[in-house]
């Protein structure tokens, strides 16, 4: 069995507890303008990017770091949409004894999003937006997908992660909403960064910036913190 | 590129060697070396030379026709004293030194216990024969007692008011052991001056949160009050930082050793924290500090490490007690003596106090032999690179024999001024240089061995593997120093030193293991062994002569540094690269993981990183540094040297002002910087 992959990142250190490995997963169903991986956005191998790797090749790659996993560290499956492999993903999740978690934008069929739910010890749940029509037009999502996935999460494994945009300022009560109706363990936002400009101008696409300032990030962190206590400004 | 005044240095000394018969050229050799630092702060050749001059009358060397014992008294009677008008008293007469005529050991640290618990008086009584060498020891106590008195005279003529007790200081050096805490630190600060007086070079000063335990213990004095004597320890330890400097400013030396695994039970005391916190807030590069780890380290201890660190103050390097003193034991020293091990003037590991252990005698420089075979064999004989793996073998064991004999051929300047303070010199009844000492090990540093792996595996890889070239098309293009940057490009991305790729290390280890069996089977010129590490200060001096090798290095490019890899940001395969090497036997000289780091990583990922280098270390890392610093501080430092007077980096086992160091190595530090933050793809 073979997962297609863009890159495996050791001694991560923002995406779930410990010391991690970051295995990025190629393929995404989402358009998000500003995304951060925009190599990881296509299915296709392109320019360079991608290429398949055994599960055999992945878990001994995963495991070289096993010493730094004391820390309570593991493995966080990214992408692209990390749910979208997971059934081929599965004989190897079965096998790993450690910490696992997935980044997931949770827009994928429910059967995948309780397969996570199962093994994971940890999951990085993204809340872009909530506005069903911008959530269709700007990321080409169905919200309701989003909605009722929720549903089969254990909230306590739940990291809500949250990318400061002018969508989700704009969607800040239906935010808060939702945090009160699913609260989770922690909730991360941060803001847009420019570091995957080189990556855009290789694949031939247009970087997308917005200015969002310090003060609108303290302004949206505020409000959340009225309904959540544990939030926590990130820089990824 | 090598700086005008070392290249006058190097004229000097070739003139020097030459003409060393001459009492005159020797002179000229050891004025040069004093105003060549002059040089160095301030950067005008012209001015130099007009200070140089002014200050000739200053100069004064003893003649070499007395006896040693009897020089270090012509010396000492001559030196100007300065006191001064606060804080410890620590002297140095830039211009008054010894005159040599073979090298003076260097990189050493006394054994300060020795000079707290006795007093000079009580030494004599060890040299009551009338052999030359209980004579010449005698004559060396007779000229501390000398400048002993003729500092009291100064200090009594001074303004300070604390006069009294620092006379009183001074005059139980002759008759008792130490009795305060302050006492102590002036005492160690003294000895210390003697050895920058008579020429030794980068003095360290051991492990002195372990030396001055009982003397801090016996004393009522609060931890504040020993916190503020410390740093003005630190600061008479500071003094004097140009002249004290070696090779360039800041390479002094100067090593603290704190910490350390005794009996199997970690060693710490409230000096320990006092140490780290007194060079975390004063922020001077110089004295600089080294902490003994062990797995049971304290945890407030190593996190006080670590904040240390994370001000870029350059300190502490951390060893690795858990590797090195089986490492220490293994190679032949005895148990007691490995623990109670210091370092040269880097992280080179040994006994302190106990012999002639000369850490850094030379580097061996492995791509030598293999570019020497490049120049000299017809390539195309190699069928396979297990024959040419073989080759490589038989010119590095020419190389290191003929480095070895050179080595061995030297001789030592007579040293009663460290015979005195280290073991078994009089029990033999033999000055330390000639072999009296307890231990008369030799140790060599390493370079380019980074380069030469990374070499190897591109023949193997790129010419019997994937045959993109013939073993001549390659040297061709060598020769021609790779003139195509997609050849160098092609050369610098396979796998690489540092890289946690089995092929990788196990020609590492290889190499190692034959040079081992090269240094196990040699000895000495006193019968003792050799041994070696693989890290070293000359990355930047030794490249020059070296032309282009295999790992798509151009021309006299700088070797990598230490065990580093800055172009793969996993810091976590480097780790697990380096604790896969073998470091038994002859190989722990000194084997320092080097990473870059940006300054508020630390701060932000405070308990994963302490997290991520305990488990390193507990992987078997042997010692690792750090240079906490962003690119783009470095650029603008470069660009704007005024407004960054105070920011300091790592170079090799020493920290510096980056101000003062040479475009070359700061050129280093930054290419490494970018590449470790991924800005140079």
């Amino acid at each position: 069995m073979k997962v297609k992959i863009t890159d495996i990142q050791h001694f991560s250190l923002h995406d779930g507890a410990g010391i991690r490995t970051t295995v990025f997963l190629k393929g995404c169903n989402l358009k998000c303008p500003w995304c951060a991986n925009p190599e990881c956005i296509s299915s296709k191998i392109e320019n360079g990017f991608g290429r398949y790797i055994s599960l055999n090749e992945l878990e001994s790659e995963i495991l070289k770091d096993e010493p730094y996993y004391k820390t309570g560290g593991g493995v966080t499956f990214s992408g692209g949409e990390a749910l979208l492999q997971i059934k081929d993903l599965e004989p190897l999740l079965k096998k790993l004894n450690i910490n696992i978690c997935f980044e997931t934008a949770l827009f994928v069929d429910g059967n995948l999003v309780k397969i996570a739910n199962e093994y994971a010890d940890e999951l990085i749940v993204d809340i872009k937006m909530l506005n069903p029509e911008n959530t269709k037009h700007v990321l080409g999502g169905n919200i309701n997908v989003f909605l009722s996935n929720l549903e089969f999460l254990d909230l306590n494994k739940v990291t809500f992660r949250i990318p400061v945009t002018k969508y989700s300022i704009e969607d800040t009560l239906e935010i808060c909403d939702l945090i009160k109706k699913y609260p989770p363990k922690k909730i991360e936002i941060f803001k847009l960064h420019n570091l995957a400009k080189r990556k855009y101008e290789i694949l031939n696409k247009e970087f997308y910036t917005e200015q969002v300032n310090d003060l609108q990030i303290d302004e949206f962190k505020n409000k959340l913190k009225n309904v959540f206590s544990n939030v926590e400004i990130i820089e990824i | 590129m090598v700086s005008a005044s070392t290249k006058f240095l190097n004229i000097a000394k070739t003139v020097f060697f030459k003409l060393e018969k001459y009492d005159f050229t020797k002179k000229f050799l050891i004025y040069s070396i004093i105003t060549r630092k002059y040089n160095w702060k301030n950067k005008n050749l012209k001015n130099t030379l007009i200070y140089s001059i002014k200050n000739y009358t200053n100069f004064y060397t003893p003649s070499l026709n007395e006896s040693k014992g009897q020089q270090l008294k012509d010396l000492f009677e001559n030196v100007n004293i300065t006191i001064p008008e606060t804080g410890f008293v620590f002297t140095i007469d830039e211009f008054k030194t010894v005159n040599y005529k073979h090298r003076i050991a260097d990189n050493l640290s006394l054994d300060y216990s020795k000079v707290l618990n006795t007093s000079l008086n009580e030494l004599k009584e060890n040299y009551l024969d009338f052999d030359d060498y209980s004579q010449n020891q005698i004559k060396a106590l007779e000229a501390i007692e000398i400048l002993i008195d003729r500092i009291i005279i100064e200090i009594d003529r001074s303004n300070r008011k604390d006069k009294e007790e620092f006379i009183e200081f001074f005059e139980n050096i002759k008759y008792k052991p130490v009795e305060t805490f302050k006492e102590a630190l002036q005492r160690i600060l003294f000895f210390n001056q003697l050895l920058w007086q008579t020429g030794h070079n980068l003095n360290g000063f051991g492990r002195l949160d372990y030396v001055l335990n009982d003397i801090y213990g016996a004393d009522s004095i609060s931890k504040e009050e020993a916190l503020l004597l410390i740093k003005d320890f630190l600061k008479a330890g500071h003094s004097y930082y140009i002249y004290k400097s070696n090779s360039l400013i800041g390479d002094t030396g100067q090593i603290i050793v704190l910490g350390g695994l005794t009996n199997d039970s970690y060693f710490t005391n409230d000096l320990t924290y006092l140490f780290l916190e007194a060079v975390r807030d004063l922020q001077l590069p110089d004295p600089k500090l080294i902490l003994r780890y062990a797995n049971d380290v304290p945890d407030d201890l190593f996190n006080l490490a670590i904040q240390t660190m994370a001000t870029g103050v350059g300190s502490p390097l951390i060893s690795n007690d858990e590797q090195v003193i089986p490492d220490l034991i293994n190679f032949g020293y005895e148990e007691k003596h490995a623990q109670n091990y210091v370092v040269s003037a880097c992280w080179e590991p040994a006994p302190v106090g106990k012999g002639l252990e000369l850490n850094n005698i030379d580097s061996l420089v492995f791509i030598k032999p293999l570019n020497d075979l490049l120049d000299n064999e017809d390539l195309s004989e190699f069928d396979d690179f297990d024959e040419f793996f073989l080759k490589y073998k038989e010119y590095l064991l020419n190389y290191t024999n003929e480095l070895l004999a050179e080595i061995n051929s030297k001789d030592w300047e007579m040293d009663p001024l460290l015979s005195l303070f280290i073991d078994d010199c009089n029990l033999n009844k033999r000055d330390f240089s000639q072999g009296g000492a307890h231990y008369n090990n030799y140790g060599l540093t390493s370079v380019s061995l980074s380069n030469t792996v990374n070499s190897l595996y591109n023949v193997k890889k790129l010419v019997f593997e994937d045959k993109l070239f013939t073993l001549g098309e390659l040297n061709n293009l060598r020769k021609n120093n790779f003139k195509d940057e997609d050849i160098i490009k092609l050369l610098k991305s396979q796998a690489k030193f540092g890289m946690d790729c089995p092929d990788i290390i196990n020609l590492t280890n290889d190499i190692t293991e034959f040079t081992n069996e090269i240094f196990k089977s040699r000895t000495n010129k006193f019968g003792a062994k050799f041994k070696f590490g693989l890290s070293a200060p000359s990355y930047i001096a030794k490249s020059p002569n070296i032309k282009a090798s295999f790992d798509g290095r151009k021309n006299s490019e700088p070797f990598n540094v230490h065990i580093s890899n800055e172009d793969n940001r996993d810091y976590t395969e480097l780790m697990r690269f380096a604790s896969k090497l073998n470091y038994t036997e002859s190989r722990f000289n000194g084997n320092v993981v080097d990473f870059m780091i940006t300054p508020d990583f630390i701060n932000k990922n405070f308990s994963k990183f302490k997290d991520f280098l305990k488990i390193s270390l507990y992987m078997g890392v042997f010692q690792m540094q750090l240079n906490v610093i962003d690119s783009e501080t470095l650029i603008n430092a470069q660009r704007n040297p005024d407004e960054y007077p105070n920011l300091i980096v790592r170079v090799w086992g020493f920290s510096s002002y980056f101000k003062d160091l040479p475009k070359d190595y700061q050129d280093v530090l930054i290419k490494r910087a970018l590449e470790n933050e991924g800005k140079n793809h």
